[in-house]
């Protein structure tokens, strides 16, 4: 073996990734040899370095990454509240259509119509003028709503002073009706679903869940007690599914609620409806949140309903 | 002299918990199981994104995609293969797609210069370097520009295989299963890496 070979062969060698033969080979050489030895002893030399420089993640990063990785798993399990072929902005489209049957061909239009109606998008802009600032909102009619689309000089050149302002402007409507009205309904599980309004979630929810005795809303108020991103539109969810605890499928979407929600309003809510009523199956999720729960309410009561049960507090 | 790296893969099972039965499990639907499972491999992933990637934010994102692909494909999952080299196949591949896209847009220095001085942005994470010693302080400092500086001289692809030898203590045949390559050219990898991390940081004895 001669020192080329060897010094090619020393990583190999410093990881131990050598059969035991050349392993030997190796070694002798590097007895005998004073620059190959050198060698070996920087590879050593920066491999400290190296582990010097390792980082190890804290356990809080750990657990934080636990805990974002579980809860995204649970959405992903989360119950589907409308079948794949009926999408939010379906049962908007169909609910609008069916009140405004001409503007039915106006359907891709409507789309952008459909945010102003609900009360998603406000314009309000004002130019520059010689006597102060123009409020153009202040100026519309109060149920039409101005955005502008472009600003362009004038055909003579911006010179001239003059300027053209596109705009758009979307006449608001009010729909009313009754909640038994099919169309009113699909407007409001449409909007229960806008992800860019949670005051509009707020709402809906809200007088949605006077209604949980329907299956549909059921199933969407379960969806938004573990889906939504925000935590009033869970609570108002929630409240609703307090009637039907006993439903197999809602104690197990408020079990995982209980295990998941980061809101401890949140979970307060979902460990006293599932802890009105003793259910043995409720054992192991009840231990586990002993074992981690951190608020000290929702903790007691999991004692208490496992004492009530004579379950152990603990898991063994 | 030979050795294993001090953090030789830690991510194993309790002898006690059946690793095929819990799979079988997931693949099942049982969330449990999941959680039990990402339990027994998460340390080390996270090490490995850490390590590899010197970003939390990077390595969290890293995290949750891979577990979440994990979770959402384990039906595909046929025991071909240990659990750990199919976990860690995803793992390396997201990886290596953060460290190729960063090798684009220029990589980000993990010491970087600020009106008050150098500002060392690993200094988030747990050391075992001491921190109470000034002189010891700016020898590290001094010492993680240079590794940092040796580190982005490596390939996406020797800088995994690097990672995996060096700080996951994997064999090389395990890495060449994992990265789809054979096992001769994750050592012919592992040799330019090192050689490369000698010139650089050759004198820091």
């Amino acid at each position: 073996m001669n020192c080329e070979s060897v010094v090619k062969l020393i990583p190999l060698y410093f990881y131990g990734e050598l059969p035991p033969e050349e392993e030997d080979r190796v070694e002798q050489h590097l007895d005998g040899c004073a620059a190959c030895g050198r060698q070996a002893e920087l590879q050593r030399a920066v491999a400290a370095a190296l582990d010097r420089r390792e980082m190890a993640p804290s356990a809080a990063l750990l657990a934080e990454c636990r805990h974002d990785l579980m809860r995204a798993v649970y959405r992903d399990e989360a119950p589907a509240v409308l079948p794949t072929h009926a999408t939010p902005w379906m049962h908007f489209r169909d609910g609008f259509a069916a009140l405004f049957p001409p503007l039915l061909r106006w359907r891709t239009p409507l789309g952008a119509m459909a945010l102003v109606a609900l009360g998603f998008v406000s314009a309000r802009f004002t130019l520059p003028g010689a006597g102060g600032s123009l409020n153009l909102a202040s100026m519309a009619p109060e149920n039409i709503i101005s955005s502008v689309r472009s600003v362009t000089a004038g055909p003579q050149g911006a010179q001239s002073g003059e300027v053209q302002i596109v705009l758009d402007e979307t006449r608001r409507r009010v729909v009313s009706g009754q909640f038994n009205d099919r169309n009113i309904q699909r407007l409001m599980l449409a909007a229960a679903h806008d992800e860019n309004n949670p005051g509009v979630r707020v709402e809906s929810v809200d007088i949605l869940k006077s209604h949980s005795d329907s299956a549909e809303i059921r199933s969407l108020l379960l969806n938004r007690v573990a889906q939504d991103p925000n935590p009033g539109v869970r609570l108002k969810a929630l409240d609703g599914l307090k009637m039907f605890t006993s439903d197999p499928e809602v104690r197990k979407v408020l079990a995982q609620v209980l295990l998941h929600d980061d809101n401890p309003g949140v979970r307060i809510q979902a460990v006293d409806a599932l802890t009105s009523q003793a259910d043995d199956n409720m054992v192991g999720v009840l231990q586990n949140v002993v074992q981690k729960e951190d608020n000290g309410y929702v903790r007691r009561r999991c004692e208490k309903a496992l004492k009530d049960m004579n379950a152990s507090i603990g898991t063994f | 002299m030979a050795q294993d790296a001090p953090g030789a893969v830690g991510a194993r099972l309790s002898p006690k918990i059946d690793e095929a039965g819990l799979i079988r499990a997931v693949q099942r639907g049982d969330q449990d199981a999941f959680e039990q499972l990402v339990r027994a491999y998460d340390q080390s992933v996270l090490r490995l994104a850490v390590n590899l990637l010197r970003s939390q934010e990077d390595a969290r994102d890293v995290f949750q995609e891979a577990f979440l692909r994990v979770y959402r494909s384990i039906d595909s999952f046929r025991f071909d293969c240990s659990f750990h080299t199919w976990l860690y196949r995803i793992v390396t591949n997201i990886c290596l797609d953060y460290l190729r896209k960063r090798k684009v847009r220029k990589e980000e220095p993990a010491v970087v210069d600020t009106p008050e001085g150098p500002l060392d942005r690993m200094n988030d994470f747990e050391e075992e370097a001491a921190h109470a010693d000034p002189e010891r302080n700016l020898w590290n400092l001094q010492l993680g520009r240079r590794i940092e500086g040796a580190l982005a001289g490596l390939t996406p692809r020797e800088r995994m295989v690097f990672e995996l030898r060096h700080y996951q203590g994997l064999r090389l045949r395990n890495i060449g299963e994992i990265l789809g390559t054979s096992e001769e050219a994750a050592k012919n990898c592992l040799f330019r890496a090192t050689q490369k991390m000698r010139v650089e940081l050759g004198d820091c004895q």
